[in-house]
């Protein structure tokens, strides 16, 4: 390098990030998320389920909210994941990944829609899996 | 005395950045050697370029200007009103990591505005400020009829 541009040489660097190149990916989130929704299904169920008090329906009402928004995070994570990060190596090794990310959307869309301790729970344990397939392949 | 102030900042701040990775691509190329005007004192407009510690990681990064303080933006679900915030967001596409994952970004994370690009020699200029013709800049303004607050 010369002298020149030796000196022109900035000696910082700015970082205009992006995940793709810089590898950020992790399904904690969606775990989270999916954790979340089964919390929810519980809370509700333990909501009395006559004569609701102003304060009984309120959390009702914030609990279905959350559940859905969170079933909805979920859906989102699993996707990025399962489109950005996964390559076909990955899928010679595990074949059944796009079924798999389809089974989850799917569960959590009919966690969004019921309140469901079995989904919610089936929906947990997907959400489990497909992170462990995702840490296996950081391997 | 702001001019002794001024001074002071200028000489000690960062006033030349190399560019890494791509997320503000094709306007800055990794490796575009910069010039900074290190001691802004306020957010510059919209469309401006500019470097900022990153929330979280402290880590210098450089985005655009989505929106500025007064500004309403939709944050994840929400409309929030900026303070004395600025919305960042990267020019590529749907893979940069900005304001989208960080959230507004507060003055003091500024660090300073680009402003100059002297190297290569072949893209030495004016780094134009781009009329948030990010469409998606625009989009995530949303009109003060939709704050909640």
């Amino acid at each position: 390098m010369s002298l020149v541009t030796r000196w022109l040489k900035p000696t910082t660097t700015v970082y205009a990030h992006c995940d793709v190149p810089c590898g950020i990916y992790d399904p904690h989130q969606a775990e989270l998320a999916a954790r979340t929704v089964a919390r929810m299904v519980e809370l509700l169920g333990q909501l009395p389920k006559e004569n609701p008090t102003e304060a009984d329906r309120q959390k009702f009402v914030r609990c279905v909210a959350v559940k859905e928004q969170h079933a909805e995070i979920v859906k989102h994570e699993i996707q990025v994941i399962w489109s950005d990060y996964f390559k076909p190596e990955h899928l010679e090794r595990y074949p059944d990944i796009h079924d798999r990310t389809w089974k989850i959307l799917k569960l959590a869309s009919k966690n969004k829609q019921n309140i469901d301790a079995q989904a919610a729970s089936d929906l947990e344990a997907a959400v489990k899996e497909f992170s462990d397939i995702f840490w296996s392949t950081k391997k | 005395m702001p001019f002794a102030e001024g001074w002071r900042r200028l000489r000690r701040g960062t006033w030349r950045v190399a560019v890494a990775e791509e997320s503000m691509t094709p306007a800055l190329q990794p490796g575009d050697w910069l010039f900074l005007d290190p001691a802004p004192r306020r957010w510059p407009r919209r469309g401006s370029v500019v470097v900022v510690r990153q929330p979280g990681t402290g880590q210098l990064a450089i985005k655009r200007v989505a929106a500025g303080p007064g500004d309403v933006v939709l944050a994840g679900t929400e409309y929030v009103k900026l303070g004395d915030e600025a919305w960042l967001l990267g020019d590529g596409g749907g893979h940069s990591v900005d304001s989208r994952h960080y959230g507004p970004v507060p003055l003091d994370a500024l660090v300073g505005r680009a402003w100059f690009r002297y190297w290569p020699p072949r893209r030495i200029g004016l780094i134009p400020r781009r009329r948030a013709s990010s469409a998606r800049a625009r989009a995530s303004i949303a009109s003060k009829g939709k704050l909640r607050k």
